[in-house]
């Protein structure tokens, strides 16, 4: 089907908070780095795609003409690809499927956001219809908060060892993000710390969360013809999937998630991966939240529904384990929202290509990349693999 | 009579911060000083107003700093008269586009210090081409108004 | 790119969709366009639509809104921001890719639920510089239009006859917004905005939903006996500084030489029998038509001025009226799709072109000053 594709390089920013850097600075700062790990000048690119959140998250409309230069796309075709959450991963899509087209062999993917600069969890609440929803949902906490309980309730899951284990992911991932230089939160928290930390949406803990960052994510997406001359490892895209739901939250059963869960099968069967846990190397699951990134699990057929839990605390998805997720430090320790789904693909990518530096799952070679927006909506998957 | 349907009237209000970062600064705090800063790149040569971190033909960085004129050549103007919600300005205003002296690009600001109540009175004070000077501000906060407007400096044209 | 990508239906909403909710409108077209196809919706194998947060009625991630409206539950679909032909691109690809059999494209805007256009085009202005200045698209046009004027000598009366022609081609046009007749005094005489432009030489602010059915060449022959086929592209941003740029000579040019060239075309002003320019400020068309090499440089003016690019012109432009009659901000590219299956398929009824159509062009832009042009090429 199509053309393959590889990714050849990717950039990502310092991320934090960047008030060091204007808007288009921090951009420039992804795309040269990206540039840079592909060994390419700006003279090599086809096209760019863009993507972030609202204009209202910075408050700047249509924000690719003012980021332009710093994604040096003056004189070239651009397309400003928007899903929400997932607007990364759909970015990443996007490049995938223009070089796939044969209408480009060399395209740059830009996701970016400055959240410190504006108001993420009001401009979050204008996603939901003004008529209905607004009122209720209390930014994104208070629709994972939801769909966290239904989960819990449906497979009985013990609410103890739940909360060990959501303590065990968040732990794990903030242990890990001192092994990624780029990541954002990088602080030491007990298990304890974790347990006992102040409650902001039930079931949903002080550490449980996804912050606020600053930061930008570029990726290189290359045909197969061009990425062979070029004599460098590549992360060759083995599957793309993506699904969506209805925009009332009540209106789809988001437990037995059927757009994360469907999207799963879609990129299985191009990867012909039969048995994801064994097969797989290592997972970067977008986990805003450790219950969410649990109830993935459970859609990605990682493992069976209500047994997360289990094998999170017997270490299954940390690294040594059977597939370990995260090894970047996650979502949970740096979301730039619009570029946090393509920093998904960029980790896969170095992981398979053996670029993860002191996060590098040993002898990766097949890696998946997840992200997923809207009011509980969107699932959008990637397989990258280090065979064509 | 045909049922009449609601409609909600909302507005959406948010708070911003936003970082000029260190380059966009020293331009601001130049405007402070009353000077007005670009940067030239090393590549292409040309002086960029306002000063650029990176230039955005070559996108290399750029640190050498060049103060240019305040004296400038009008490249084209309009007489802005219409309204709409959560305008910056409020008219009558002039906005123009001015190639500063010793810029390669042109700065966008406005043309004041002139008669705006009228398209002929303006007309006899500024076309294509006409010479125009910086304005500064009492209060300099560091912002695109610390230069007031830029007015026709009517004998030194050309 | 080895095989082809034809349309191969086409629906549009009518300006009664102001009173009705966004979501409906958007379901009502889309259902229109698959009956017309009598394709169920579970046929579709893709959906690209387009629409932007800043023109969607204060909602925010437009697509999660309207996901299920346009189609989507449980699809594999995306969305372009800013510019629907961005999407009708995409959707392309999504087919020359070898995924996906055939590609819906669905753009919306409901321009009577927004602020108005530069309330929130002021916000594409970089916050520090050109917004606290009042840039926004209409004043960054004014000052191209006293550029364009001084050095190609266009008149005035040039540039308002461009509005006397499209609103009276939207006459014929039951999907357009604004039709009517008017006179160059009265575009003149209307409400001046930012000189040179008045009132009537800006695109109004409307409401509307295109939708359109795209298929891999051997699916859009299974599904309709006239396919219109899509024949090339182009696409260029320009820099996003207005004082760096050259109003007079920005991007469109290479565009057009470039889309010309994947479409095999060599003199445009002979081979193109129908153009849909998108031409927010009046005087744009003429400039547009001038880099879009249907006339020489300058020449704009006298080739409105010659009746080549009137209805029932050797070259007519803008048939349907143009963004000047019918402005839905985000989906306008898509009216320019639409309206050129229309007249390709010899379906433009009253507004049809009086010539045999082969080859149509289809251009948009948005940002100020033409910050960015795409340009697609369509073919019987």
């Amino acid at each position: 089907m199509g053309r393959s594709v590889a990714i050849m390089g990717t950039g990502q920013t310092q991320h934090g908070k960047r008030f060091d850097v204007s808007y288009p600075e921090l951009v420039k700062e992804a795309v040269q780095r990206a540039l840079a790990d592909a060994g390419l000048s700006p003279e090599d690119i086809d096209g760019v795609v863009a993507g972030t959140m609202p204009s209202m998250m910075e408050g700047v409309a249509l924000n690719h003409l003012y980021l332009a230069d710093a994604m040096q796309v003056v004189g070239k075709p651009l397309l400003k690809t928007e899903t929400c959450g997932s607007t990364g991963m759909s970015v990443a899509h996007t490049a995938f499927y223009w070089v796939a087209s044969g209408m480009a062999d060399v395209v740059l993917a830009v996701g970016y956001e400055k959240m410190y600069e504006g108001d993420s969890q009001a401009t979050m609440t204008t996603v939901a219809d003004p008529w209905i929803q607004r009122s209720f949902v209390a930014g994104a906490p208070g629709i994972f908060a939801m769909q966290s309980n239904m989960w819990i309730d449906r497979y009985h899951i013990p609410e103890d060892r739940l909360r060990e284990a959501a303590a065990v992911i968040s732990q794990r991932n903030h242990d890990d993000a001192f092994d990624n230089p780029f990541a954002h939160i990088k602080v030491r928290v007990s298990l304890d710390e974790i347990m006992n930390a102040r409650i902001i949406t039930y079931p949903i803990r002080r550490w449980d969360v996804c912050p606020n960052s600053d930061g930008a994510c570029a990726v290189i997406f290359m045909s197969e013809s061009r990425a062979q001359q070029m004599g460098r490892p590549a992360a060759w895209i083995k599957g793309v999937g993506y699904r969506g739901d209805e925009s009332y939250l009540g209106d789809s059963d988001k437990v037995r998630w059927n757009t994360a869960i469907d999207a799963a099968k879609e990129v299985y069967q191009q990867a012909g991966i039969i048995n994801p846990r064994r097969e797989l190397d290592v997972a970067e699951v977008y986990n805003p939240f450790t219950f969410m990134e649990m109830l993935l699990y459970e859609c990605f057929g990682f493992c069976d529904f209500g047994e997360a839990y289990d094998l999170v605390l017997q270490g299954t998805f940390s690294r040594g384990g059977d597939l370990p997720c995260d090894p970047s430090g996650g979502v949970l320790c740096t979301n730039p929202i619009g570029a946090t789904g393509l920093i998904r693909v960029a980790e896969a990518a170095m992981q398979v290509t053996g670029k993860a530096g002191t996060h590098q799952i040993d002898g990766a070679r097949l890696a998946l990349a997840h992200a997923m927006g809207g009011v509980s909506q969107f699932n959008g998957l990637m397989i990258l693999g280090s065979d064509r | 009579m045909a049922k009449e349907y609601r409609t909600l009237h909302t507005t959406v209000d948010l708070p911003y911060e936003l970082a000029f970062g260190a380059t966009l600064t020293r331009f601001f705090d130049g405007l402070s000083e009353e000077k007005i800063l670009g940067t030239r790149c090393p590549k292409c040569g040309r002086v960029l107003v306002p000063a650029r971190s990176f230039c955005p033909r070559c996108f290399i960085d750029l640190d050498q700093w060049v103060e240019v004129g305040q004296m400038g050549t009008v490249e084209t103007w309009s007489l802005v008269s219409y309204r709409y919600f959560g305008m910056a300005k409020t008219p009558p205003y002039i906005t123009a586009l001015i190639r500063l002296d010793g810029a390669d690009v042109s700065l966008t600001h406005l043309v004041g210090g002139i008669d705006l109540s009228s398209l002929e009175m303006v007309r006899t004070h500024l076309s294509i081409g006409t010479r125009v000077k910086a304005v500064w501000a009492k209060e300099k906060p560091g912002s695109i108004f610390d230069i007031e407007y830029f007015v026709p400096v009517e004998a030194d044209s050309h | 790119m080895g095989d082809r990508v034809g349309i191969v239906a086409v629906a549009e909403s009518t300006p009664a969709i102001a009173k009705e909710n966004l979501m409906d409108a958007v379901y009502w077209v889309t259902k229109e366009l698959l009956d017309k196809v009598g394709v169920e919706r579970e046929e579709v194998g893709t959906i690209v639509t387009a629409a932007s947060d800043v023109f969607h009625s204060g909602i925010s991630c437009a697509n999660s809104y309207y996901w299920e409206a346009s189609g989507g539950f449980l699809k594999n679909a995306s969305r372009q921001d800013a510019d629907s032909l961005f999407a009708f691109l995409y959707a392309c690809m999504r087919i020359l890719s070898g995924h996906f059999e055939t590609a819906m494209v669905v753009a919306l805007t409901k321009g009577s639920e927004n602020p108005e256009n530069d309330t929130v085009t002021s916000l594409y202005a970089d916050p520090f510089y050109h917004r606290p200045l009042g840039i926004n698209e209409t004043t960054a046009a004014a000052l191209q239009m006293r550029q364009y004027m001084e050095h190609y000598g266009i008149s005035l009366e040039q540039c308002a006859m461009v509005t006397v022609k499209n609103l009276g081609n939207a006459l014929y046009n039951p999907y357009a917004h604004v039709r009517k007749r008017v006179t160059v005094d009265e575009v003149l005489r209307s409400q001046p905005i930012a000189d040179p432009l008045t009132a009537m030489q800006c695109a109004p602010k409307s409401d509307g939903v295109v939708a359109v059915l795209l298929a891999r060449e051997d699916k859009a022959k299974k599904l309709t006996d006239n396919p219109v086929w899509f024949r090339g592209y182009s696409s260029a941003m320009d820099t996003s500084t207005l004082g760096d740029r050259d109003l007079l000579n920005g991007m469109l040019s290479q565009v057009a030489r470039r889309a010309y060239a994947m479409a095999g075309i060599v003199d445009p002003s002979t081979e193109v029998d129908v153009a849909e320019i998108s031409e927010p400020y009046a005087f744009q068309e003429l400039l547009w038509c001038e880099q879009l090499g249907l006339c020489p440089e300058g020449g704009g003016g006298r080739l409105l001025d010659s009746g080549i690019t009137g209805l029932h012109g050797r070259l007519p432009v803008n048939p349907s009226g143009g963004v000047l009659a019918t402005n839905a901000y985000v989906a306008r590219g898509l009216y320019r799709i639409a309206e050129a299956y229309w007249q390709l398929t010899k379906r433009a009824g009253e507004h049809q072109v009086d010539k045999t159509v082969h080859t149509a062009l289809a251009h948009s832009t948005h940002g100020f000053a033409g910050q960015s042009h795409t340009v697609v090429i369509l073919g019987d």
